[in-house]
């Protein structure tokens, strides 16, 4: 399958949750598949933190790699492509191709850096919006992802509950946990703590490469497990049969570790990472409400929720309490959770058993559709 | 359990009107439920422990909810359903009262079925001193054995009112001639509703 990451330019700024205003904005996007004559087989994949709009196939075929989630998205697949019209773009505050800190600043000509305003999950989807009125989509079908793409598709049920058909939450929360903030601000610290950070100002200089890199070391250890890490790395050393008493990589872990935060330098930009990691740590649809449950009171859609067993990241208590508080609110949630070593990251690795239920709920939604779910009716009580 | 094996799954089906909202209780593989979408129409919910039985529903079309019946019917609303289900599970349940307390709060009608301990057979076996370990129909190991007396006694405990109660077995009854008694039934299937305060 051969994509083509396109481009919309919106014009009008965009009014973000902290006040401050954007504009104008780019997004980058991608679509697979066609849309059908009645506009109503469109599903939205949202990417998390480090993912872009490239979610399926090569952009040419001597691409090394496929997109993030070709496991997933494509002919036959999960979300498939021969069925459905899949579109995906770059959340702003992204360093792929949509408007982000290292995007210039129309107004002073220079890239935006710490001046680019702070945005939320809800800002993404506000952008998302805009997307979809300019393809032209009314209600989509699905909007789905995984980790911080769960949010976005739980933000979209409560900011547009009358745009989408369903919603496919994967491995992951409705408020971040103390836990997850506490991660994402360490990865903030060691980009802060590295002076080529140069307090966000270093697009006409060395990138802070050495704090990026740590901050994904970071991230990755909470994508996996400790059953994944035993299983993968062990306590095997490196290209080494003895300890070598000294601080050069020795454990395979490490050596694992110090690679994924090299390579991710060469494809993402710090400040993008602090700006979305910060728009990670204020996600709580429940802020400023009376309860948990009253943060999912307007939401019409049908829900599929799963989560994985080893991950702690956004364990699966999480996912269950949005599970309960759908169905507090008489609203139909299916929930898996699926038995998994994989950690957080399961969520991109068990595609083929996400496949399965996919498929199934998909079905069920497109036949069912219009009837109100139990106890949609009685709301009001 | 295999399905033909199932005395009682034609009358829960009889049991329940057309285009109701229904929740099936350890639901399983969401045939039972399947059928009732494709029969009668219902809106149908599950709740299932097994994660592969889950799987099985959500390919019957069925919306599961993965979770343990007995960690609470907490968030389903009063009256969300019109029949809540627990087919062949009672006597697998730690505690079965607070359950059914529950179903008679999310449902208007909870429609129970279960294997009949005071079945002749089951007796026999009892007082060879096999006990009543293992269910008459399909030989799974059980918790609990019922009889159709302590069902009865357990329903008014719940302040479950009986509304119907349906025998079933494969033969007809061997000790009299018209219907079918508490020694002869295999299964019973019994319809509750919350008995008004008195």
């Amino acid at each position: 399958m051969i994509v083509k990451t396109q481009y919309v330019t919106f014009d009008q700024e965009l009014k973000l949750q902290s006040g401050a205003t954007l504009g104008p904005i780019t997004l980058a996007y991608e679509t697979y598949g066609s849309l059908n004559e009645d506009r109503s087989n469109a599903i939205l994949i949202c990417h998390a933190l480090s993912g872009d709009a490239h979610v399926a196939g090569k952009h040419a075929e001597t691409d090394r790699k496929a997109g993030w989630w070709d496991e997933a998205v494509g002919p036959g697949k999960a979300f498939d492509t021969d069925k459905y019209f899949i579109i995906s773009s770059n959340v702003i505050g992204g360093c792929r191709g949509s408007t982000g800190p290292g995007s210039i600043n129309p107004k002073t000509g220079k890239p935006y850096g710490l001046t680019f305003p702070v945005i939320t999950i809800g800002d993404m989807v506000e952008a998302q919006r805009m997307l979809l009125d300019h393809l032209d989509i009314p209600r989509l079908l699905s909007v789905t992802g995984g980790s911080m793409g769960g949010m976005q598709a739980l933000q979209w049920a409560v900011s547009y509950p009358n745009r989408i058909r369903s919603a496919i939450v994967l491995a992951s929360t409705a408020r971040v946990s103390p836990q997850a903030i506490a991660f994402d601000e360490v990865a903030r610290q060691a980009i802060y703590a590295d002076p080529s950070w140069n307090h966000g100002d270093y697009y006409q200089s060395t990138p802070p490469n050495a704090g990026l890199a740590v901050a994904r070391m970071i991230g990755h250890i909470t994508y996996l497990s400790d059953a994944s890490m035993r299983q993968k790395f062990g306590r095997r050393l490196q290209e080494k049969e003895k300890f070598g008493y000294e601080f050069a990589t020795e454990f395979a872990v490490e050596n694992y570790l110090k690679y994924r935060g090299s390579s991710f330098t060469q494809r993402f930009d710090a400040n993008s990472y602090l700006y979305i990691t910060k728009a990670i740590d204020y996600f709580d649809l429940s802020q400023g409400l009376s309860s948990f449950a009253e943060a999912f009171r307007k939401v019409k859609s049908r829900f599929l929720v799963v989560s994985y067993s080893s991950d702690w990241l956004y364990p699966p208590a999480e996912s269950e309490e949005i599970v309960r508080a759908l169905l507090q609110n008489g609203m139909d949630a299916t929930y898996v959770e699926i038995q998994s070593n994989y950690g957080h990251d399961a969520f991109l690795l068990e595609a083929e058993r996400l496949a399965g239920l996919t498929r199934d709920f998909l079905a069920r939604v497109e036949k069912e559709g219009v009837n109100p779910p139990p106890g949609a009716d009685r709301k009001s009580r | 359990m295999a399905n033909e094996q199932r005395l009682d799954l034609d009358a829960i089906v009889d049991l329940v009107p057309p285009q109701a909202r229904v929740l099936d209780l350890g639901c399983g593989d969401g045939s039972l439920l399947q059928r009732l979408v494709q029969e009668k129409q219902v809106e149908a919910r599950g709740v299932e422990i097994s994660e592969s039985k889950v799987r099985a529903a959500i390919g019957h079309g069925v919306s599961v909810r993965h979770g343990n019946i007995e960690e609470g019917l907490a968030d389903y609303l009063d009256e969300a359903f019109d029949y809540v289900i627990l087919s062949q599970t009672l006597a697998y349940l730690n505690k079965p009262a607070p359950v059914v307390r529950e179903m008679l709060r999310v449902g208007k009608h909870a429609i129970i079925s279960f294997d009949n301990a005071g079945h002749w057979r089951a007796r026999l076996r009892a007082l060879r001193g096999e006990g009543m370990g293992f269910t008459l129909v399909s030989g799974e190991p059980r918790a609990r054995a019922i009889t159709l007396g302590q069902f009865r006694e357990f329903a008014a405990s719940v302040n479950g009112r009986i509304e119907q109660s349906v025998l079933l077995a494969r033969k007809r009854c061997m000790c009299c001639s018209s219907s079918l008694c508490a020694w002869c039934a295999e299964a019973a299937v019994y319809m509750l509703t919350r008995a008004t305060a008195s």
